[in-house]
């Protein structure tokens, strides 16, 4: 191949590369679709539902903290999916303590799925967040971009950064057989329960109306709205905060700026660059007799 | 040589030193860790190389990634330590002055449409080189700090900071690429610039181009103002 074809060859190679589309940032999310509604009024925090979790998904045991008397492991992992926490709040008139059942929250606008540059996290049809660890190169983004810190990484080597990443999949390989997740199927107070999105919505805040008239002032619904509305609700007893959430939070705007400002700026700053120089070339051969040039 | 008739049918070129062995050989692994890094980078970056960056493949792309890393890290580094003289009194040659206004006024002329405009006399390095080599110290820094902190800071650093560390390391790599690009079409495909590649390959360049397109350099600053003064005046 001589040098012309070369770089004619690698310009329609790169412009091809730079013009394909690209996905759209939430393509395929949906509100609607299956969800869990955790209970937190309901819950006796028996860990049936970390044990069966741990159990169907064949993920090993971790050591205890001695000094964590309650949550043990202290927190998610990539061995670790579902995990009962211990929320205590402690002040002078009364402590209160009360149990969260931590999981992927399986939001709808979810940032593990716009990081991931493999494909490998994905919005699945039935609406939950899926995860297709053979597509996993273990670059980690998902790690440092989810709001609720839940996908860990299996580190296996940190000099050559060989990993991959670990999360909650909404049991994929049970649910769209008709099956509930291992965490539903376990829960024996039913604080778990599995169903429609919009149908537990509603469900969800009857709940709610039922807490506050009995007392419970502060008794809210999480995740309806939150990062586009998540597919794992919750029924708290207590305002968000007690549970260390964070009310309406959404994708990090550091994450949205990056994939809708910086990759298309990106793609046409280079896009532009390599068209500029294709008819800089073409002007400039024909304005210049080479046998002039010293 | 300078002196000697010229025999017809020959070109008689003058070649005199510009770059020592060792900036040529670092010249060449610079290129050789900075070309695999961008392409085991943009496997991440395009939607169109997605498969590439998937499974096992992606694995070694990351695994290439570091390994180039090592040699681009290394590279200044080495340069600093084997010839500290010359990297000082090449950075010595990164001054600005007028002349380097009166270049990017006539840079597009010259370069892109190959008339022969009034280009102020310029230094060893002319104003886009050194534009070239700013983007190329300061994206260099970047990368170092951007990508050691991705490398061995996850899980130790905040996710604020990491995300940062990404999205810069993404912006330095559109930078450096965009000059890249530029840097390469002009030493390999823009009839002007010829000498470039020979001196990258030879270390020599010729002392017509020299002079031409280095006169500071070639003549020294004051006589290169004065000869520069001269053509404009007689045109």
């Amino acid at each position: 191949m001589d040098r012309r074809n070369f770089l004619r060859l690698s310009g329609a190679g790169l412009g091809t590369a730079l013009v394909w589309p690209g996905r759209a940032l939430y393509a395929g999310a949906e509100q609607q679709g299956l969800a869990i509604l955790y209970d937190a009024s309901l819950c006796v925090g028996c860990r049936a539902c970390q044990m069966n979790c741990k159990n169907w998904n064949k993920l090993p045991a971790e050591s205890t903290d001695p000094l964590k008397i309650y949550e043990s492991p202290r927190n998610l992992s990539a061995r670790t999916w579902t995990l009962i926490q211990l929320r205590k709040q402690i002040s002078e008139k009364q402590s209160q303590r009360r149990f969260w059942n931590k999981q992927c929250m399986h939001c709808t606008e979810a940032a593990c799925v716009v990081v991931c540059p493999t494909g490998a996290m994905y919005k699945h049809k039935l609406g939950f967040t899926a995860y297709d660890e053979s597509k996993c190169n273990g670059c980690g983004y998902c790690t440092q971009a989810c709001p609720f810190g839940v996908p860990h990484m299996r580190t296996m080597n940190m000099l050559t950064g060989k990993a991959k990443a670990a999360r909650c999949t909404f049991c994929q390989d049970r649910v769209p057989l008709g099956r509930k997740t291992a965490c539903v199927d376990a829960c024996p107070v039913a604080a778990l329960i599995m169903g429609e999105r919009l149908e537990l919505i509603q469900e969800g805040k009857k709940r709610i109306k039922a807490l506050q008239e009995t007392g419970f002032k502060k008794a809210n619904l999480y995740g309806e709205l939150e990062a586009g509305g998540l597919h794992r609700l919750s029924v708290l007893v207590d305002e968000p905060a007690a549970y260390a959430l964070v009310s309406g939070i959404q994708v990090p705007p550091l994450i949205n700026f990056w994939q809708r400002i910086v990759h298309p700026a990106g793609k046409l700053a280079m896009g532009v660059t390599v068209l500029g120089i294709v008819i800089a070339w073409f002007i400039i051969r024909r304005n210049i007799k080479m046998e002039e040039v010293e | 040589m300078n002196g000697q008739p010229k025999e017809s049918g020959y070109v008689q070129i003058r070649w005199i030193p510009k770059y020592t062995f060792i900036e040529r050989f670092l010249h060449w692994v610079h290129t050789a860790s900075f070309i695999p890094l961008v392409a085991t980078g943009l496997v991440l970056y395009l939607p169109s190389l997605q498969p590439l960056a998937q499974g096992e493949a992606g694995i070694w792309m990351r695994l290439v990634h570091r390994l180039a890393a090592v040699l681009f890290i290394a590279e200044p580094l080495l340069y600093g330590i084997v010839q500290p003289l010359r990297l000082w009194l090449n950075m010595k040659e990164f001054g600005v002055d007028r002349d380097d206004l009166g270049w990017i006024k006539n840079a597009f002329g010259y370069y892109v449409l190959g008339k022969h405009a009034d280009m102020p006399p310029q230094g060893r390095y002319n104003t886009g080189e050194k534009m070239n080599g700013i983007v190329m110290i300061v994206s260099w820094a970047l990368f170092v700090v951007t990508g050691l902190i991705m490398w061995f800071g996850k899980g130790i650093v905040s996710a604020e900071l990491f995300r940062w560390m990404v999205v810069l390391h993404d912006v330095t790599m559109i930078a450096a690429v965009c000059m890249f690009l530029v840097h390469l079409y002009l030493a390999v495909a823009h009839p002007l610039m010829w000498a470039a590649l020979v001196s990258m390959r030879f270390g020599v360049t010729s002392a017509s181009y020299a002079a031409e397109h280095h006169a500071k350099w070639y003549y020294g600053p004051k006589r290169a103002r004065e000869l520069y003064e001269a053509q404009k005046k007689h045109g």
